[in-house]
């Protein structure tokens, strides 16, 4: 297949899949571009927006000036998270938090994980440390220990159910099985369990995950919430699933499972991609382009011992100092000075140094966007997919 | 040695896209069957891993995989081993050759459509490993490689060989002479040469041999025809990915990456026409909710969804993509008793989803994909082509005065 675009987006992750969200709703034609699907298995289904302090609007005036936060703005990155939650509302459930407070979620570990907006599942896996927490687990279930969190807090219990299956992946398929999920309300009713919240591991479904946890919910009376898993993390999965609907819905073309393998450039402007596959290759050809590949990780950036480049357009890549400045003494300091690099960008998030007018860089790639040191992967992912999109849209 | 595999991070993307794993535990996932298994594998040691031919391949985690590690590729290459060195059951030797099977069939079609509902027949082909929860289709006599062979002007400028694969030509060739005679009517000249079956079911129950032979005898076929300037058209997906990934890929025939490079698929090529602007046709209105169930294959073929975008031009088509779920069937994997319970597992899930929307028709590229979720939701299903056939020819007859296209 072939076609001709307003937009074409290299990468299907968060930040693409969100630029072609916002282009869709501005009525251009766009094709995103995905060597594969997003690791989304990897994710919590959280978004986390700036994890270092209480208030991630307020964290992001202590950030460097040259970090992307800066580039988008605190009115451009509140109205990309008011984007992407009605989006999800209309998808695979709402998503609860509030941009001016970060809050804490319970991992499989016992400990807590700093995040911002979250899944409606998990809108109570924030709770004071003195309320009584009872975990359920399931029998033989993979990577999931429930006396990692019991033997943290005193105030706690636990209790085992038998699905039959031990993968996070078959226990969601059966909770969609009516009377898998019967099964399991009758049997948390009859446990005796005192007062305060039920945590369960986030196996609870997988389209319909709002629905079972809701009915789990009414049905106890309780506060009932999930704990992200190892993966394949079904919360991660639930929100890239409701991402690509929300695309599909609105006829975006998806290219998936497809390689970059030629770019066409003429003056200063990409006329085309063409794409490996097997057989014919398809030639992808757009007014404008956005590149989300990600990081290293995704394969947007790709490292050898002396260098790193950029996988799709070679463009310059950002490398912080010598490699030999990178070595820290402190094995657990937060961040490394690999992080910081990346593609820079100028004001309309067009690389530098690149002589290439109708390119925009979103994402991960961002060089300075250190994404685990600040904790702002989702957050940062949909804040500059969004703003890259609006310039992008203004002229394509 | 492929060592693609290598590059395999443990993200369990596929795992996550693997329906097969979700509902039968005796299959490990695509990461463990694929690339962590084929660390300890050797090309000349016998495979032991029994658990390998569970796998259906959907091809679902090839397309899912960022980083290019293929787990379905090294489960079928592990399939293929399998196979050559073990007993096959008797209901994978006969699925093998389906193209046989359906010749047979045809010939004696009134008998054997009547025989296959009868109960004792039923209980006769379960003895022998064959399942039976799904009605199997009708043969017809009058096979499309028994109807008129060519259509269309001979000086048309774009010339195209139809390759229909079996299911059009044994148990839908109604459909199949319509999308003949449809092509024709876009002003393309259509010839549809002896051919036999693509190869897939063959390599899917572990028998390369008879797959390389049917391979190479349609590659030799299409090939003659691509050098006179054919185009080659295919409409059924598991075909088509045969044809374009496995000619030139695990089967290695002659002609295969020239096979691959010029067939394309029935809906690709119609808007391929049309952006040419060597057609530009008029879309009637055909005032319908339609499900459409993308087949695995298609995803796996990676050209998008062709049909889509022409349903997008029908006016009055409201359409809702499904493409999370696989239908189980999967071919002839879901006949095997053995996968039987897969099959009706992933076929509940997967009409479903169908039946949530509440559609007037389920639409689907795929025959298997078809009988299996038309008899999990009991909503009518056709073909994609036959609901463009009717947009797009509504009043249009034929030389018998046989007005197009089944009713809808």
């Amino acid at each position: 297949m072939s076609g001709t675009y307003d937009v074409v987006i290299i990468g299907g992750g968060m930040s693409g899949m969100m630029a072609a969200v916002a282009l869709a709703d501005m009525g251009r034609k766009i094709a995103v571009v995905s060597r594969g699907d997003p690791v989304c298995c990897l994710s919590t289904g959280c978004i986390d927006v700036l994890a270092a302090g209480n208030d991630p609007l307020e964290g992001i005036g202590s950030l460097p000036d040259n970090h992307p936060y800066r580039l988008v703005g605190k009115d451009t990155l509140t109205a990309s998270l008011e984007m992407f939650r009605t989006v999800m509302s209309e998808e695979c459930g709402a998503y609860v938090g509030d941009v001016n407070a970060n809050r804490r979620i319970l991992t499989p570990l016992g400990r807590h994980k700093v995040t911002c907006l979250v899944p409606a599942t998990m809108e109570f896996a924030d709770f004071h440390s003195d309320e009584y927490i009872h975990v359920i687990s399931f029998n033989e279930m993979k990577d999931f220990y429930p006396n990692y969190i019991t033997s943290r807090y005193k105030n706690s219990g636990c209790s085992i159910f038998d699905a039959g299956i031990s993968t996070t992946m078959s226990i969601a398929e059966r909770f969609e099985n009516r009377q898998f999920l019967e099964a399991f309300i009758s049997w948390l009713k009859g446990l005796d369990i005192p007062e305060g919240r039920i945590a369960i591991p986030a196996v609870l479904g997988m389209h319909f995950a709002v629905n079972v946890y809701n009915e789990i919910s009414v049905e106890l009376g309780r506060k009932v919430f999930e704990i992200p898993t190892l993966p394949p993390s079904m919360p991660g999965l639930r929100l890239f699933g409701g991402l690509k609907n929300a695309l599909l819905k609105r006829g975006v073309d998806l290219y998936w499972g497809k390689e970059i393998y030629s770019v066409e450039k003429s003056g200063g402007q990409i006329e085309a991609v063409t794409l490996a596959g097997a057989g014919r290759s398809a030639r992808v050809q757009g007014n404008a382009f956005i590149l989300a590949t990600g990081s290293f990780v995704s394969g947007g950036l790709h490292a050898s011992m002396d260098a790193a480049t950029e996988t799709a357009f070679d463009l310059p890549v950002y490398l912080p100092g010598k490699r030999k400045s990178w070595f820290n003494d402190d094995f657990f300091a937060p961040g490394h000075a690999i992080e910081k690099s990346g593609i820079c960008v100028d004001q309309s998030f067009r690389p530098v140094d690149s002589r290439i007018e109708n390119l925009f860089v979103c994402g991960s790639i961002l060089a300075f966007s250190e994404v685990m040191k600040y904790g702002c992967g989702h957050g940062m992912a949909i804040a500059t997919g969004v703003a890259a999109a609006n310039v992008c849209g203004e002229l394509a | 040695m492929n060592l693609d595999f290598q590059h395999c991070i443990r993200c369990t993307i596929c795992v996550a896209n693997c329906p097969v794993s979700r509902v039968n535990p005796d299959f490990p996932g695509p990461k463990q069957a694929g690339p962590d298994a084929e660390r300890f594998r050797s090309d000349n040691k016998t495979s032991i891993d029994k658990w390998i031919r569970l796998c259906n391949q959907c091809k679902r985690c090839e397309v899912s995989c960022p980083y290019g590690v293929n787990p379905a590729q090294i489960i079928l290459r592990e399939q293929v081993q399998y196979g050559g060195k073990h007993f096959r059951p008797l209901a994978s030797r006969v699925f093998a050759n389906n193209y046989w099977l359906g010749a047979v069939n045809s010939v004696i079609a009134p008998i054997v459509n009547r025989l296959a509902p009868m109960k004792f027949i039923k209980r006769i082909l379960n003895i022998f490993g064959i399942s039976t929860y799904l009605p199997f289709p009708q043969f017809h006599i009058h096979t499309l490689s028994r109807s008129w062979r060519w259509k269309g002007r001979r000086e048309s400028r774009k010339k195209v060989v139809l390759f229909y694969g079996c299911f059009l030509n044994y148990n839908r060739p109604d459909l199949g002479r319509d999308v003949r005679d449809f092509l024709a009517s876009l002003g393309l000249r259509v010839i549809m040469p002896r051919q036999v079956c693509c190869g897939l079911p063959a390599l899917g129950n572990g028998d390369i041999e008879t797959a390389r032979k049917f391979a190479r005898k349609n590659a030799r076929i299409l090939a003659g025809y691509i050098d006179k300037g054919y185009d080659v058209i295919y409409t059924c997906t598991s075909c088509g990915l045969a044809l374009t990934q496995d000619y030139p890929g695990i089967l290695e025939v002659p002609h295969g990456r020239k096979v691959s490079e010029n067939s394309y698929n029935l809906h690709e090529y119609v808007l391929k026409l049309m952006e040419e602007h060597y057609i530009e046709p008029v879309f009637e209105p055909f005032r319908r909710k339609v499900a459409y169930h993308i087949p695995c294959h298609l995803r796996a073929l990676g050209i998008g969804y062709p049909a889509a975008g022409l349903f997008a031009k029908i006016p009055g088509l409201e359409i809702v993509i499904l493409e999370d779920n696989c239908c189980g069937l999967s071919g002839s994997y879901g006949f095997k008793r053995s996968n039987e319970d897969t099959a009706v597992r992933l076929g509940i899930t997967a009409a479903r989803a169908v039946k949530d929307i509440d559609p007037d028709m389920l639409v689907s590229d795929c025959g298997a994909c078809r009988m299996q979720l038309a008899h999990f939701s009991g909503i009518p299903a056709v073909d994609p082509s036959e609901i463009l056939i009717k947009s797009l020819t509504t009043g249009f007859e034929d030389s018998r005065g046989r007005v197009k296209g089944r009713k809808l």
